[in-house]
């Protein structure tokens, strides 16, 4: 008989789905909420996109303890970085901190797809995505997790506008406005919970506004609220000091939650 | 890769979008095949030590050296399964220079090298075309056409070319082409490319 | 698909070895030199696991050229065989060993006798007239034979062969056609 080996197997898959979509100077990054294990679903609000600094976000997907503990430490140590350079840490410096953290671990890899977004220094919205051990590229828009394939192919042909010809006589746009771009992060989950059983339950949209665009459009559409902005170090600034920066004509990158139901079954 | 009176290095984009030349310095490009972090990562890595080597010494790392450094650094983890196949090129004293390092530890100097999934397709193209004294424009398309061919007919291969050019004053851009576009109508108005796509229209003429 | 012969004569010793640098079925390199002078006297041929063979072979050149600068004086190809299997006897009982064959020939100053001794990577060592590593080892005891050629199924087109004799080590160029 042939000996069977036992082993510790140290990892499962927790489903959802998370996604980026960055736009010319605002960045969009979002992901549902349930949180399972085969068919069990453990929770229906699980966060899986978090804030890290007043511009930027980062998403996680795959092994939700994995995901919990990296997202820890990324941000102790852009909290180190702030106490050290009196400043939060640019987005592109984020993306190569996070490489260099999951190369880290390249023999025992925490099991999570990554995607970043914010706004970069020169004010672009931004989309970083990264494989599990840490090799990324900047790119407009990815779709991570138990439903990318249902996601991706219809972002590239919405976004990219993959196999769809240009008006004749014109150009395919490079950047859609925010409104869109909302439209069709619903449309993706909607989609994904329709016809994925890990997608479902809730919907958190992250929108990052680059500094100096309007946000008045946004705050009128239902279930979006302001994240305050912050400007110590700590990341909890009183809203008076956020006032009384934005009275002197600062006015830094602007930062949304949206939160949408989405199917329960 | 081939490598003329300057060095042309080709490379396919597997996965859509992927950079698959890492640009190490302004005069030292690596491509990418196997592991995509273990290459990003190295080869980044490798950047930084040729950094360091030009402040220590006040000059240049040789495209030798740089690639047995990383050549040394993937034998010490040989066996614990980094998996990168990678041309380290560029231009030095010595003038260009290619070299291919795998991660077990194999090191070849070389002046026409292939790597990846597709490297049999293009080698066909490749071997058949080479000649040492090619000229810039010809092993421009030479490179262009080999990656296309690999394109083509390999799966994990295709969705556009990325290529370079490496001279004595550092690598430069060639373009980015699209390996569709190139079945079709060719890379477009581009030196030493034929008029007219590479596989679509030679198969359909008739005479 | 390595293959490397080596056989003494008189007085001098003679090495061969297939220049080929495959990976799976691709071959990358045609022209690659896997015969090391490890000094005026001495010739190593090395195959075995790719990365291990270059690895071991200039660990094995470093190492006998700091004998030679310390002692005033090169090893003898016997001290130097005893020296490079001892190498591959302590890795292989190591947790990284070198997968690495060798044909080691030199020419004794001393007793002006050519010497060549066959080793494997487990650290067999023999003293032998002639020898073979890889296929070509099945014709080894026809070597030199013509047999070698017409008989060998994996014919390579060309050899780099090196000889070793009281003038030194130096390169030859040997005819495949005939």
């Amino acid at each position: 008989m042939p000996h069977q080996e036992r082993r510790f197997n140290p990892y499962t898959e927790n489903g959802g789905t998370i996604l980026a979509i960055a736009g010319e100077d605002f960045t969009v990054i979002a992901g549902d909420t349930r949180q399972s294990e085969g068919y069990n679903i453990q929770t229906r609000y699980a966060p899986k996109v978090f804030r890290l600094t007043d511009k930027a976000v980062l998403a996680v997907n795959g092994f939700a303890a994995d995901g919990n503990m990296f997202v820890q430490k990324v941000q102790q140590r852009l909290e180190w970085y702030a106490h050290a350079h009196n400043k939060p840490m640019p987005l592109k410096a984020i993306a190569r901190l996070i490489q260099t953290m999951l190369y880290a671990k390249r023999f025992f890899p925490y099991y999570v797809y990554n995607i970043l977004g914010g706004i970069e220094e020169d004010g672009s919205g931004a989309v970083y995505s990264f494989d599990p051990v840490g090799s990324y590229e900047r790119e407009a828009c990815r779709a991570a997790g138990a439903a990318q394939s249902l996601v991706q192919p219809f972002l590239d042909n919405q976004i990219y506008f993959k196999n769809q010809l240009p008006p004749p006589g014109g150009a395919h746009p490079r950047h859609l406005p925010l409104n869109d771009v909302l439209s069709l992060v619903i449309d993706s989950f909607t989609g994904a919970t329709e016809r994925h059983i890990e997608v479902g339950d809730g919907l958190e949209i992250y929108i990052v506004l680059a500094p100096n665009k309007s946000s008045v459009e946004l705050e009128r559409l239902p279930g979006v609220k302001r994240i305050q902005g912050t400007f110590d170090i700590a990341g909890d600034a009183s809203p008076d000091v956020t006032a009384a920066a934005a009275a002197v004509g600062v006015t830094g990158e602007k930062m949304f939650v949206m939160r949408r139901e989405l199917k329960k079954d | 890769m081939s490598l003329s009176n300057g060095a042309i290095l080709p490379a396919t984009l597997a996965s859509g979008t992927v950079k698959k030349v890492i640009e190490i310095n302004k005069f030292l490009l690596g491509t990418m095949a196997g592991g995509a972090a273990d290459c990003q990562y190295w080869e980044t890595y490798l950047g930084i030590q040729c950094r360091l080597h030009e402040l220590r010494n006040r000059e240049r790392i040789s495209v030798a050296a740089a690639s047995k450094y990383l050549s040394n650094l993937v034998y010490s983890y040989k066996g614990m399964g980094l998996s990168m196949g990678t041309m380290i090129c560029g231009w030095d004293k010595t003038g260009p220079a290619l070299f291919y390092v795998d991660s077990d530890g194999t090191r070849l100097k070389g002046d026409l090298f292939s790597v990846g999934s597709g490297s049999t397709f293009a080698y066909g193209v490749l071997d058949q075309g080479y000649h040492w004294d090619l000229s810039d424009e010809d092993a421009q398309e030479l490179g262009r056409r080999s990656i296309y061919a690999a394109g083509h007919r390999d799966a994990f291969s295709g969705n556009t070319i990325n290529l370079y050019h490496v001279r004595e004053a550092g690598w430069e851009f060639i373009g980015n082409y699209d390996v569709t576009k190139m079945h079709y109508d060719g890379p477009g108005d581009v030196p030493g490319a034929p008029v007219g796509g590479y596989g679509y229209d030679v198969r359909i003429k008739t005479v | 698909m390595e293959v490397s012969f080596a056989l003494t004569g008189k007085d001098y010793v003679i090495i061969a070895a297939d220049q080929n640098a495959a990976r799976s079925i691709i071959k990358m390199k045609g022209d690659e030199d896997k015969i090391k002078a490890l000094g005026s006297h001495l010739l190593m041929a090395y195959s075995g696991e790719p990365g291990d063979t270059i690895q071991f072979a200039e660990y094995v050149e470093r190492n006998l050229r700091l004998q030679q600068m310390r002692n005033n004086h090169p090893l003898r190809p016997q001290a130097a065989a005893s020296w490079v299997r001892r190498s591959i006897a302590d890795s292989l009982r190591s947790r990284n060993s070198y997968s690495v064959n060798i044909l080691l020939g030199g020419y004794d100053m001393a007793e002006n006798t050519p010497k060549l001794y066959w080793m494997d990577y487990l650290g067999t060592q023999s003293d032998v007239p002639y020898a073979a590593h890889g296929y070509g080892s099945y014709f080894a005891l026809s070597l030199l034979d013509r047999e070698v050629q017409k008989r060998l199924v994996i014919s390579f087109p060309s050899f780099r062969v090196k000889v070793v004799d009281a003038e030194g080590v130096r390169e030859v160029d040997v005819d495949m056609s005939v």
